[in-house]
């Protein structure tokens, strides 16, 4: 009835299957980059769904892909356009 | 509302209330955005004033030329970018296109495909990095680079809207944006190592 102390647990299953390394990496960081940007194609998405949760180079970058979209984002300052400009702009075109 | 309207337009013709409104309605809305653009662009405050005020008298005198309903601030970009190559990248010290062409051939070869970039940078030392720092990797790149990572990931446009405003195949945008990624990548990376986060 009981699963025997030697089966292994789930979790240790799926590290088994994990891949820790990627044979088409260079193309997966095109489709990671698609996805990120939210242009990918069909096909990609499904690469992407069939592959992102067992390769570990892939869950990598995809993480530090993201990150870095999001701190370009987020993190860098966006000044206001000086109110000279604006006033200069809207005097030349009513003149 | 708007592409309704610009259904019932039939021609391009304004009036001269139609410009005035057009262009206070759909382009001064844009205008940090512009100018930041500019600025990343010509890295000089004086510069990007001048850059961002031809921009928007263009914008004005050509105003015809502006389809109501369409994305004005893609619009607007692709005249800024415009603006830049003709009349300010001449003049910039920035020595953009042999680093341009060197790093276009550099990364077109074999070494471009292999992974390293990735190794050895990861999500948590990123993300100890401050936007000053993420903002001097960002300006460290040649301008063609830095343009592509500022349209995507900081205005976000979609490939197709970038394709529009850069004049180039959405084909060359992909393989651009993912090359200018990569070079991104190997400055941050410089940055966290410098600062004690890569390990």
């Amino acid at each position: 009835m009981n699963a025997s102390s030697t089966t292994p647990s789930v979790t240790e299953v799926a590290q088994k299957q994990m891949k820790h390394t990627c044979e088409h990496h260079a193309e997966c960081m095109k489709i990671i980059q698609a996805i990120l940007d939210d242009e990918a194609s069909e096909a990609e998405k499904d690469h992407f769904r069939e592959n992102m949760d067992k390769c570990i180079p892939c869950i990598e970058s995809y993480r530090l892909e993201k990150c870095i979209k999001d701190s370009l984002n987020n993190k860098i300052v966006k000044k206001p356009c000086p109110e000279s400009i604006l006033n200069t702009i809207i005097s030349k075109i009513n003149s | 509302m708007l592409v309704a309207m610009s259904e019932t337009l039939t021609t391009n013709e304004y009036t001269d209330d139609l410009r005035y409104e057009v262009f206070n309605r759909e382009f001064m809305p844009h205008i940090d955005s512009m100018y930041n653009f500019a600025f990343r662009l010509t890295m000089d405050e004086d510069d990007a004033n001048d850059l961002v005020q031809d921009t928007y008298l263009k914008a004005f005198r050509f105003i015809s030329s502006f389809e109501q309903g369409t994305n004005a601030k893609a619009w607007l970009f692709r005249i800024l970018k415009n603006s830049f190559i003709n009349d300010y990248r001449k003049k910039s010290k920035e020595p953009s296109k042999v680093d341009y062409q060197e790093v276009e051939t550099t990364y077109n070869s074999e070494e471009a495909s292999d992974t390293t970039y990735t190794v050895d940078l990861r999500a948590d030392a990123v993300q100890e990095l401050i936007g000053d720092e993420v903002a001097n990797a960002l300006n460290a790149l040649p301008v063609d680079f830095r343009t592509v990572i500022i349209l995507c990931d900081i205005e976000g446009f979609t490939y197709e809207e970038m394709a529009k405003i850069l004049d180039i195949p959405i084909g060359t945008v992909r393989s651009r944006l993912h090359r200018a990624r990569n070079l991104l990548k190997e400055k941050l990376r410089s940055y966290a190592s410098s600062m004690g986060y890569d390990s």
